[in-house]
């Protein structure tokens, strides 16, 4: 007699004719195009809210999430050039 | 029908039922609070070199009785804990406890400082520096190297571009050679439907929640499974442990880097550089076959992230004579964490590399030698 309680049985018998399915479908060429259009739609839709609200909060002398990001590439970059420069030093 | 119970056996089940409800009430709570998540990475090491956010560790051991060395890649995608999950489930300290002197590459977690990283920052000059650190730390002449997952390939790569590199033996663990047979996010790029663009971030990485929902989509089922197991599971401590520090470690994955990124998508995945033969690093091209060192192919076969069938051709593509091949019943993760890992893979793979090192001769040994000499 197998230890698992009935409702695991039950859910186990479920997820069992379920989850072939799904993953069928999971991996399916319509599937494939839904992600891809969602994917490329939330990267468009991010990128026209920062463009609306960059007017708003400028107005108001606010930095924008693109002033930050420029401020933290600049970091990068000068962080990357000591990196460099520390690689120089070791060889 | 259920067979009918004595009395007393009737009372011991009450009672055990009324026990378990308890503990599953308390353990829910826990959990729901997240008051009691597992401390991974416990085993005591030492970082013996460091360049940028990269690090070499070497585990504290006194029991050492192999050499030379074993250094473990890790992967670019995931963090290195998974190898040393906690006390009792833990892959380093299961190799230390065969006698093997354990060093780990940990690359850290890239932020925009690392969007520029190449391939070549790992495979030209990160693992052939930690390589050499190790060497000098435990005063040994080679290594084995042991890649996991996309640690694997860079691995192989360092190896066929770098063949002067003191490797004894080389193993790839659920590494991917052949990308046609990769799903999900690596299917999107492969088509064409997603451009390495897509997905990289202002921040010039791949975002770890990408790299998290590309895993999800593999098995989309998996998750409401997990719930399920842990319901029925939650009155166990002992399970509560693995499953929360897994649980943890599978919902903790790290930017990969744009650059780097790009290269995969372009060389390995689009072009299928390594099976084809096409992949170029540095201008040039990258032959496996310039690899003769023995080699261990270790698959897991009910791996989903990294299918069989991507890992199967490894063998026929590198140039070593003696290549071997270990296939595990377990899937991706399992092959380094949990009770099949402990009692199958970690000892297969543990027993590997120690018939493929030097016993280093233990003070007893010596001491009946110079006896015998005297």
């Amino acid at each position: 007699m197998s230890g698992k309680p009935l409702w695991r049985k039950a859910f186990d018998e479920v997820d069992k004719r379920v989850s072939g399915p799904v993953e069928a479908g999971a991996h399916s060429d319509l599937f494939n195009d839904l992600v891809t259009v969602q994917i490329k739609l939330a990267r468009r839709a991010q990128r026209e809210v920062e463009k609306r609200t960059r007017r708003v909060l400028h107005a108001v002398n606010l930095p924008t999430a693109t002033d930050v990001r420029r401020l933290s590439e600049q970091v990068a970059s000068l962080q990357r050039q000591l990196r460099d420069l520390e690689d120089q030093r070791r060889r | 029908m259920s067979p009918s119970l004595a009395p007393g056996d009737l009372l011991n089940r009450v009672e055990r039922d009324v026990q378990r409800a308890l503990q599953r009430s308390r353990n829910g709570l826990r959990y729901a609070a997240g008051t009691q998540r597992p401390k991974v990475g416990r085993t005591p090491k030492d970082v013996v070199w460091r360049r940028h956010k990269s690090e070499l560790w070497r585990y504290r051991s006194d029991a050492r009785r192999y050499r030379p060395p074993l250094v473990i890649v890790h992967s670019l995608v995931s963090r290195s804990y998974v190898l040393d999950l906690y006390p009792g489930n833990s892959a380093v300290e299961h190799f230390l406890r065969e006698g093997l002197d354990v060093f780990l590459l940990d690359w850290g977690v890239p932020d925009e400082t690392d969007a520029g990283n190449t391939l070549e920052y790992y495979v030209d000059d990160g693992i052939p520096e930690a390589v050499a650190a190790a060497c000098e730390t435990a005063g040994t002449d080679d290594v084995n190297l042991l890649g996991y997952c996309f640690g694997g390939v860079l691995s192989l790569l360092s190896a066929a571009r770098h063949p002067e590199m003191p490797i004894r033996n080389l193993a790839a663990m659920a590494t991917p050679v052949d990308f046609s047979q990769m799903e999900t996010i690596t299917a999107l790029v492969r088509d064409g439907r997603l451009d390495p663009e897509d997905v990289i971030e202002p921040t010039g990485n791949v975002a770890p929640d990408v790299i998290e929902n590309g895993f999800k989509l593999l098995k989309p089922t998996a998750e409401v499974t997990q719930y399920a197991t842990l319901w029925e599971n939650l009155w166990n401590d002992e399970f509560m442990e693995g499953y929360q520090a897994m649980g943890q470690w599978a919902r903790d994955h790290i930017p990969f880097p744009g650059a780097a990124f790009e290269q995969t998508v372009a060389g390995l995945v689009r072009a299928n550089g390594l099976v084809n033969g096409t992949f170029e690093l540095g201008g040039e091209r990258v032959d496996l076959k310039a690899i003769t060192r023995p080699v261990l192919n270790i698959m897991a076969e009910r791996d989903h992230i990294v299918p069989l069938a991507a890992a199967e051709p490894l063998v026929g593509l590198v140039g070593s004579k003696e290549k071997e091949e270990l296939r595990l019943a377990a899937g991706h993760a399992g092959l380094v964490a949990g009770r099949k890992a402990a009692k199958v893979t970690l000892p297969g793979i543990a027993g590997w590399f120690k018939a493929h090192s030097s016993a280093i001769p233990s003070h007893a040994d010596v001491r009946m030698c110079s006896d015998a000499d005297s």
